[in-house]
């Protein structure tokens, strides 16, 4: 089973934001995700999102519990990107 | 002189059943009124109202063009309608696609509302939706509070 329907959409290009009528609390936070593609890498997301690829190791940093080698991230991985 | 004096005896008489006519009870005091105790609000613990979807909000951040189906460059929101106060919480939104739920987005926001109040999450895909059944999940402090289905369609 290798037909064109079994293959998964590709989401990486969604664009998602919020607000609120509600005050935020001191410090809050915004956090997205990005799911990665084939060819990506940290520092290609970090450049894709925050205009700027030495941004990574924030991206590493928010995502340990699940990548444990800034090296190696799969297509598919859904990635907590901070401050976004 | 003896009239005289039976003259002014029947004047004291009429003086003094005068004023004995005259005197009456003060009135009697108007009652203190009680005071009647101002309810105290009883403060409404934080949870979510509604969740609404749509292609547009207003400046109040509620759905002003609701929708259950969407064309491929829509902009889909989900409008969290929320009561009570709290100091924070944390709103998540989580969107699939299909029937394995594939993830498409997820989005959280740390809130403060002091009342009703209302966030709105929203996404865009610039390439277009694939064609097909969605669904959102709401969360707030990590409990799903609801779930809404929607398509996107061409």
């Amino acid at each position: 089973m290798s037909s064109s329907d079994d293959k998964e959409p590709d989401f990486s290009d969604v664009v998602s934001g919020s607000s609120s009528s509600a005050a935020a609390p001191a410090g809050a936070a915004v956090t997205r995700t990005y799911t990665v593609v084939s060819g990506d890498s940290l520092s290609k997301i970090a450049k894709k999102i925050y205009g700027d690829a030495n941004r990574w190791k924030e991206i590493f940093e928010a995502n340990k519990d699940t990548v444990k080698n800034p090296d190696l991230i799969r297509p598919g991985q859904v990635l907590k990107i901070p401050g976004a | 002189m003896r009239r005289h004096t039976l003259s002014a005896l029947l004047t004291l008489l009429a003086v003094v059943a005068f004023g004995a006519c005259a005197k009456k009870e003060a009135p009697a005091p108007e009652p203190t009124p009680v005071p009647v105790p101002t309810p105290v609000p009883t403060p409404v613990a934080f949870h979510v109202t509604s969740v609404d979807l749509g292609s547009a909000i207003g400046p109040d951040k509620k759905i002003t063009a609701a929708a259950s189906q969407f064309a491929p460059k829509d902009t889909i929101y989900a409008a969290v309608s929320t009561d009570g106060a709290t100091p924070k919480a944390t709103m998540k939104v989580r969107w699939t696609f299909g029937p394995k739920s594939q993830l498409v987005n997820e989005e959280t926001r740390d809130i403060s509302p002091t009342g009703p109040a209302v966030t709105e999450f929203h996404i865009t895909k610039p390439s277009g939706w694939p064609v097909g059944g969605y669904k959102v999940e709401v969360s707030a402090d990590g409990t799903v509070v609801a779930t809404k289905d929607f398509a996107v369609k061409k």
